[in-house]
């Protein structure tokens, strides 16, 4: 079997799965909006994958970007205009823009450092989310009510309209995203992943292609955000922890690093497993806590990495901080002192 | 990277992978789905079963379940059993409104009771008002759920921040003087105390000599407290909370401070007080309920009923807490009954204005205009050690503020809330 | 407020002390087998709990310290052999991925075992009090900290530079292959290296739980600091972390003094600008993580 013919299958199988989400849940006693939960998620996952998936960065400030495109929608919502659009708009605008803050300092370094700075810049968000409480209403969340699609005297989606509703936009992010990976951007992000060094050499101005990749994963995270805020008519700062950002890179490496689907999946098996399983039992989060070690040790790939064929990556012995190799998945940078 | 590699994958290894990514993700089936309830009455709960705030939300589940149980025992409302429906929303606002719309949707609850922090039970009541389901908000304390955000569904039992600041601000220019120096930690929490209580100044003609906000997380006070020491105020207000309040509390012991100016604050919990190493069980602090004290409780006998059952079920003494599950239970329940069924305006309207006598001296009242519970609130001063022998009774209580005293006025509220019946 | 300074600037490499004891402890781990230890501060807490647990049974604080470092570097021992090594030969992600798993399944354990809110934990009696130094007073038990952190840094220098085990963990972080050869038993030098790095966040932990208030998330709350502190005084240099931790402690301290609302955010800052400027740290090797 091919590639391609595996891909369409899989893809099929996954399309049907979520188009009856709506119907399934309800049918195993869950809610509809843990389905759109899942998706938004699914949305924030993705924008990890970009940076940790296709060009080998880890990056953990990402619930920054989510976050921001949250606060952007709720805030254009509540307090100018409130069209469900125009507000989405906004906030996955307000996400992007913060992305492009950012970008300038993240691209200067990779490896360990760069997650530092992720972590940095994303808990510089948060302090802000919690600080500014006049705006934002601080630690005790900021309230709105579901707006119009169009504004004015348009309908409301609601509950299963409402997931559809977001589940056409992450099916077109999806695609854009498949689109971009098999795109000569797409590639070189992968080949700056697998070893930067030589695509630098190559001519190629290895930052200027990562500064994308940051601003796009704040686009698709802001995305996910603005229409999360929505949906649960809520917006609050933990919306923007490390913590959260940790999630989203456990969701990732659940579901499958460096594919399209790996990190939908891993969205869904974590979102309702820790649903189900705190209905049953305090200790879910050493029950979750514990899948993830399991993850890591046994299937780093994640569930859809699994068939995945091993590359092997030379190591510079000697590095040049300045053009320091991104960490692949596989080897790693310190081989040499590696026991 | 299976987009970019041109290997073929087996066709093994392709079916065995999506075999497993399918079984994966239709694991749902195989969850075990709770009972459908027929002629059972169900009332969901969404506490902090899991967090920092466990302990709290804990003892309100309890003094639900015992509402419930003794309800249950009484022939149930409407003829129907009840049942209670808890979820564990984990101290988080997106997880409390999932939970929330769980229980409305799938377990098709009747009404909704819960939670300890404030966020979670703003959002949960905005969940309550999009789904037309009454819910009752036991220990959310933001002005917010009865001011601003208030709702036609939802309710609060606890008191409002406001009220805190209020009857702790009367008892202490009453009871330890009118010249204040303010304490508070630097977040959306500490700047509504002390809005509150510069409206006390205002109302008593208190003078302020001295004002700090500190960040959360400060560890080292001395800086502040040495402060304090040269204003010379009657009292210091401390409104931080948590390990903040026992920083501090430590170091202004540790300076002699204690001493010389008398601590006081807004909120005394019993479940954190009964945590705190010895020397930092002192100050003078707000209190919703106590279980020993003739100014709380009295004579009524329905509150040394509820405590006997509670500590012989518990095996330790009610709190606070323990009451605001217990009557916000009981008080939907009634209200049930009283709507004889369960349209969710009719009980509304049945919650509302309605006076009760509770587990204290004197009745309450859901007030018509916000439906904030009006009732006393007390204050006294923690000691170290119990009292008697029992090991629990660290608080003095000195001095009780009626209800419609502490809070704001009808008049007021008409402007800031709108409930907008349907 | 510049009478306020001085006792801020105390406070503040007291503070300093505590983030560059755990940072050498993270710093020694990372440095010989690229683990990134984000469980670092539930050792701490475990240690904490351990002491408390003993306390309460009667036993005094020295011995409750003594007790609880080392039954904490047991149990790092343990983890380290089933979890840790495992992923020696994987990139760093790994090992933080795995030990961020590992903190959320800590802090849930002790919920369930210790209850979720803070418990009683208490400076001996012997250590409260305040202390006047001229005409500044000072906690006694925040001068116990420094100088018992001063002392286990010492401590910590000896014995790598004056016994044979310190020598041979200095020749690992060199060269883990040569040592191989020469016929050391590397995986045993992993484990005790590990050991030592949970050893010294034990002793903070303990000494944390006096100062801060033991709860579930204490060792979480300083770990962050300490990474700053990591990454601004150099991976793989003792002396970046003594004054990486005593610039992040100062800074905080001070900030808090003069611009509150910043406090926060001081830290992450301050490393944003040393990651910008000088990646390496100020004690820094070059080449190490790039």
């Amino acid at each position: 079997m091919t590639m391609r013919s595996a891909n369409a299958v899989g893809v099929s199988f996954l399309g049907v799965l979520l188009v009856l989400l709506p119907v399934l849940l309800p049918a195993v006693g869950l809610n509809i909006s843990l389905g759109t939960t899942v998706i938004l998620f699914a949305l924030a996952a993705s924008s990890v994958n970009i940076l940790l998936g296709f060009t080998g960065l880890m990056a953990f400030g990402n619930a920054a970007f989510f976050g921001v495109g949250a606060y952007g929608s709720a805030l254009f919502i509540a307090d100018v205009n409130a069209n469900l659009i125009l507000g989405l708009l906004v906030g996955a605008a307000c996400a992007t823009l913060a992305a492009v803050i950012v970008a300038p300092f993240l691209i200067r370094r990779r490896g360990i450092y760069f997650s530092l700075l992720t972590i940095a810049f994303g808990q510089v968000f948060y302090f802000i989310a919690y600080r500014w409480s006049g705006v934002t209403g601080g630690e005790d969340g900021f309230s709105m009510t579901k707006p119009p699609i169009l504004g004015g005297s348009t309908p409301t989606l609601n509950g299963a309209s409402y997931y559809y509703f977001c589940l056409a936009i992450f099916a077109l992010l999806l695609f854009v995203l498949f689109r971009i990976v098999r795109s000569p951007f797409g590639l070189t992000l992968q080949g700056i992943a697998q070893n930067e060094a030589r695509v630098r050499y190559l001519g190629i101005n290895s930052d200027r292609f990562i500064f994308v990749a940051l601003v796009l994963s704040g686009f698709v995270a802001g995305v996910g955000g603005a229409l999360y805020s929505v949906s649960i008519a809520f917006s609050y700062p933990l919306l923007m922890d490390w913590h959260q950002s940790g999630d989203f890179v456990m969701m990732v490496i659940l579901g499958g690093v460096g594919t399209i689907w790996g990190p939908v999946l891993g969205a869904a098996i974590y979102a309702i497993a820790q649903n189900v399983l705190s209905s049953f039992t305090p200790a879910w989060q050493i029950i979750i806590g514990g899948m993830f070690i399991f993850f890591v040790l046994v299937f780093p790939k994640g569930l859809l990495g699994l068939g995945e064929a091993r590359r092997r990556r030379e190591v510079a012995a000697a590095q040049d901080p300045d053009v320091a190799v991104a960490p692949a998945l596989e080897v790693g940078l310190l081989e040499g002192r590696h026991p | 990277m299976i987009l970019v590699s041109r290997d073929s994958i087996s066709r093994k290894a392709f079916v065995a992978s999506s075999a497993a990514a399918a079984a994966l993700a239709s694991f749902p089936v195989f969850i075990p789905r709770r009972s459908a309830a027929e002629d059972l009455i169900q009332i969901g709960v969404t506490e902090e079963i899991t967090g920092v705030y466990a302990e709290a939300a804990r003892n309100e589940i309890r003094g639900m379940q015992m509402a419930v149980d003794q309800q249950n025992k009484a022939g149930g409302v409407l003829s129907r059993q009840v049942k209670l429906v808890i979820e564990d929303n984990a101290n988080n606002p997106g997880t409390a409104v999932e939970k929330a719309r769980k229980l409305i949707q799938v377990d098709k609850v009747n009404g909704l009771l819960g939670t300890v922090n404030s966020a979670n039970s703003q959002a949960t009541s905005n969940v309550c008002l999009e789904a037309a389901i009454p819910f009752i908000d036991t220990g959310g304390h933001t002005d917010s759920v009865t001011g601003t955000q208030c709702h036609w569904t939802s309710f609060r039992t606890c008191h409002s921040t406001w009220m805190e600041t209020h009857a702790t601000g009367f008892s202490i220019a009453n009871k330890l003087g009118k010249k204040w120096y303010y304490l508070a930690p630097d977040y959306a929490f500490g700047h509504s105390l002390l809005d509150g209580y510069k409206d006390v100044e205002k109302k008593l003609g208190v003078t302020s000599v001295g004002e700090d906000l500190a960040p959360l997380g400060t560890t080292d006070f001395s800086a502040y407290l040495t402060k304090v020491l040269n204003a010379k105020p009657d009292v210091l207000i401390l409104m931080q909370a948590g390990q903040d309040q026992i920083n501090a509390l430590k170091q202004a012991d540790s300076m002699g401070l204690l001493k010389r100016i008398p601590v006081a604050g807004p909120q005394g919990e019993l479940e954190y007080f009964w945590s705190l190493p010895k020397e930092a069980r002192v100050g003078y602090w707000g209190i919703e309920w106590y279980y020993k004290s003739a100014l709380v409780t009295g004579k009524n006998r329905a509150a040394a009923d509820f405590i006997k059952a509670f500590t012989a079920l518990y095996k330790q003494p009610p709190t606070a807490r323990g009451v605001f599950g217990y009557v916000a239970a009981q008080r939907l329940m009634a209200a049930m009954e009283k709507a004889k069924g369960t349209d969710a305006v009719k009980i509304s309207q049945a919650l509302s204005g309605e006076h009760f006598a509770g587990l204290w001296e004197g009745d309450a009242y859901y007030r018509d205009v916000d439906h904030q519970m009006i009732w006393p609130m007390w204050f006294g001063q923690v000691h170290s050690e119990g009292k008697g022998g029992d090991e629990y009774d660290i608080f003095d209580i000195a001095d009780a503020q009626p209800g419609d005293k502490i809070e704001k006025s009808a008049d007021e509220q008409k402007s800031v809330c709108k409930l907008n019946y349907p | 407020m510049i009478e306020h300074l001085a006792p801020e600037l105390v406070n503040g490499v007291v503070l300093g002390a505590f983030y560059a004891i755990i940072a050498i402890g993270l710093s020694l781990i990372m440095n010989l087998t690229g683990t990134i230890n984000l469980a670092h501060g539930s050792f701490m807490t475990l240690a904490g709990y351990i002491a408390f647990t003993l306390m309460s049974r009667g036993t005094n604080f020295w011995f409750a310290l003594a007790a609880a470092a080392v039954c904490t570097a047991v149990v790092g021992i343990v983890v380290e052999r089933l979890l840790i090594s495992p992923l020696y030969k994987r990139v760093p992600l790994y090992s933080l991925l795995l030990t961020f798993g590992l903190s959320l399944v800590f802090e849930e354990l002790f919920r369930l075992i210790w209850g979720p809110s803070n418990v009683p934990f208490s400076a001996p009696p012997e250590l409260s009090g305040a202390t006047q130094i001229g005409d500044v007073v000072l906690p006694t038990y925040r001068l116990f900290i420094m100088a018992a952190l001063v002392v286990v840094m010492i401590a910590l220098l000896l014995f790598l530079y004056r016994t044979r085990l310190g020598l041979r963990l200095r020749g690992a972080v060199q060269d883990a292959e040569m040592l191989a050869a020469l016929g050391t038993n590397t995986q045993l030098l992993y484990m005790t290296n590990f050991a030592l790095g949970i050893l010294l966040a034990a002793i903070a932990g303990v000494l944390a739980a006096g100062l801060l208030g033991l709860g579930p998330t204490m060792g979480n709350e300083l770990l962050m600091p300490a990474f700053i502190t990591v990454v601004i005084g150099g991976m793989g240099s003792l002396a970046g972390s003594i004054v990486g931790g005593l610039l992040v402690g100062i800074a905080i301290s001070v900030t808090t003094l003069y611009v509150p609302a910043a406090s926060e955010v001081v830290m992450y800052v301050l490393m944003a600008v040393v990651l910008l400027i000088r990646p390496r740290g100020l004690f820094g090797e070059e080449g190490i993580f790039g």
